[in-house]
């Protein structure tokens, strides 16, 4: 019993101590007083600031737009990559593309965004909505192939020579036996790639311009003169859409995760 | 399948959706049109106000951009790609880009209003005859102090500093040539120096004040004073500026033996599409009426003459933040050293943070 106890409280205390910064953000985000020090009354003056901020609400709607756009398609890059590393023949071949990928996850963005920069200059594309796009899915892509391939590799080949069996075409066979099988796989993929974009600030940083810019790398301008409240304000509303979209990717989990039938499914 | 599918396609037409109304709100407020502006200024460094009246008056859609550092603003003028028509960089990032053919050249007949701007702060050796850059803002480096704390110490001279009784409570800017050069200072020194020998020497009267420096720290230096997390403060007087507005206990002093004197000023880089309406843009900021308006919201020193008399009197006559021309006469500006020069200063300088208490 006391055992059990004492997991708990350090889980809890973990909880907290990941969680309380966010919260000391919101909390003071409905500060009448202007500053993060002392909390004067209640207000909620710093979210009608935002909102009456076209800039700012241009900037938030041109964050979402890039990483939904950003996932969606990185997703159908990631399958498709997953599917050719999983189908590579040779094992050399295999582990080589796999590498490949990884490197890619773990060199600094730093050097993924300065290289973009110089990339994007080089050939002409002007730094902007385009640019920026182009930059996340790129970094994206070997995300969702890492997010993908586990699910691929613990399917059952006797399913893919069963439908072969009783005459599927290749064609059948991705759509109805693979795809079906990895989908919760692909949806981990694609939700990870949306919080990488919407949260990612070195990248960006390198390839906005023209007078575009995501709320990382505007929040990060802000924050020179001293964070004003309406940034906390922002932040919060931030925070709650991704906590909706953590509560979405649980339920479709929850779905596709039903036994159904023979993996076969609709 | 069909899963997948639908979810894909939900994406889609939402993200195609979102970009329709980003489309629309750009298009509502102006910024597709061929007649833009586009500023690219420190963060919170202007009035807006100022942006939607100089729309009103000359039908110019402002486009307003921010960086943090002058560094992040170079790059991204240096690798093209980007269209800014004014840019405000500090003067050692002008001479920079003067060297590196960033700049156009300023018509200053498209500037009536330059006459307003004080001859001190005109023809200064990091751009001649201002022939790229106009001033929009001034300041210095100096001393920001709680008197409550530090005693009868005026901070009259640089020296002041290594007084004993300070132990453990200064902080300095992360600057190389700012803490090497209020040590050059102290001595007598220009702050453009380039013989070796007084640099380090520079440097070893630094290693002396070790044991009252608190720490070394960016722009959270101004969170920590106007706490009274620290009892003084080397830093540049905008920041100062701000943290006397917090807490009006704080008092800011320039020492008499000399100080860095910094400009952050108006620039055309050679990218611009609408040169016509940046001079348009430099001539509007420097009406005394707006420029007023912008220094009052800012609370930087504005470098313009006529402005001062549209500022509360308490404002200008405050001589920490308007020295008069005795004070500003010692004050020196930053030369472009050179990077050999500059890579010495920034070596010192980490040598001296690396100094063992």
């Amino acid at each position: 019993m006391t055992k059990f106890k004492l997991s708990s409280l350090y889980l809890i205390a973990v909880f907290i101590i990941l969680y309380a910064p966010i919260f000391y953000l919101i909390f003071y985000s409905f500060n009448s007083g202007g500053d993060m020090y002392n909390f004067e009354g209640f207000t909620l003056e710093w979210y009608t600031e935002i909102f009456q901020d076209t800039r700012l609400l241009i900037i938030v709607l041109n964050t979402v737009v890039v990483a939904l756009l950003s996932a969606a398609i990185s997703t159908i890059l990631g399958v498709a990559g997953a599917l050719a590393i999983y189908y590579a023949r040779r094992r050399q071949t295999k582990n080589a593309l796999l590498s490949l990928n990884n490197v890619l996850i773990v060199s600094p963005d730093v050097i993924i965004g300065a290289s973009f920069l110089i990339f994007f200059t080089m050939i002409g594309i002007k730094l902007g909505f385009i640019s920026v796009l182009l930059a996340h899915i790129a970094f994206s892509v070997p995300i969702v192939v890492l997010m993908v391939l586990p699910k691929l590799e613990e399917m059952s080949t006797s399913m893919i020579y069963a439908a072969l069996d009783l005459g599927a075409s290749r064609f059948d066979v991705l759509t109805k036996v693979i795809l079906p099988y990895i989908t919760p796989g692909i949806f981990a993929g694609f939700f990870m790639a949306l919080t990488y974009s919407l949260d990612d600030f070195a990248v960006t940083f390198f390839v906005t311009g023209n007078g575009f810019s995501t709320l990382s790398v505007e929040i990060y301008s802000l924050a020179r003169q001293g964070v004003s409240l309406s940034i906390n304000a922002l932040s919060a509303l931030l925070f709650l859409f991704t906590m909706l979209l953590v509560i979405g990717y649980y339920f479709i989990t929850k779905k596709a995760n039903k036994p159904n039938g023979m993996g076969v499914r609709q | 399948m069909k899963q997948l599918v639908r979810a894909l396609i939900i994406v889609f037409v939402v993200s195609f959706g979102l970009l329709y109304i980003v489309n629309r709100l750009n298009t509502a407020q102006g910024y597709t049109g061929d007649n833009t502006l586009t500023v690219y200024n420190w963060g919170d460094y202007i009035d807006m106000d100022i942006l939607d009246q100089f729309e009103e008056e000359t039908g110019i859609k402002v486009i307003y951009e921010t960086f943090d550092s002058n560094e992040a603003m170079l790059t991204k003028i240096q690798q093209g790609g980007t269209s800014y028509d004014i840019a405000v960089p500090s003067e050692y990032a002008i001479e920079k880009m003067e060297e590196e053919d960033l700049l156009l050249p300023i018509d200053h007949v498209k500037i009536p209003n330059l006459q307003y701007i004080d001859s001190r702060f005109l023809d200064l050796s990091f751009d001649e005859n201002n022939k790229y850059s106009i001033p929009y803002f001034w300041g210095t480096v100096g001393i920001l102090y709680n008197p409550d704390e530090v005693g009868d110490i005026s901070f009259s001279e640089w020296d002041d500093l290594w007084d004993p009784s300070l132990k453990n409570d200064i902080l300095l800017v992360d600057g190389a040539r700012e803490v090497i050069g209020f040590s050059l200072n102290s001595m007598n020194y220009s702050l453009n120096e380039t013989n070796k020998a007084r640099l380090v020497e520079a440097k070893e009267k630094l290693d002396l004040l070790t044991p009252n420096i608190k720490a070394i720290v960016g722009d959270e230096i101004r969170l920590l004073m106007q706490n009274e997390e620290a009892a003084v403060a080397v830093l540049w007087s905008g920041i100062a500026q701000d943290a006397i507005w917090e807490n009006d206990k704080l008092e800011y002093v320039v020492p008499e033996q000399g100080s860095n004197l910094w400009f952050d000023n108006m620039v055309i880089p050679k990218t611009s599409k609408n040169p016509e309406a940046a001079h348009q843009f430099i001539n509007f900021m420097l009406d005394p009426e707006i420029a007023a308006q912008n220094a009052d919201y800012v609370g930087y020193s504005t470098p313009n003459r006529e402005a001062l008399k549209h500022l509360d009197e308490e404002t200008v006559n405050d001589e920490r933040f308007y020295p008069d021309e005795e004070t500003t006469d010692n004050l020196e500006v930053y030369e472009n050293l050179g990077k050999r020069m500059l890579a010495f200063y920034n070596d010192l300088f980490l040598e001296f943070k690396m100094h063992r208490k």
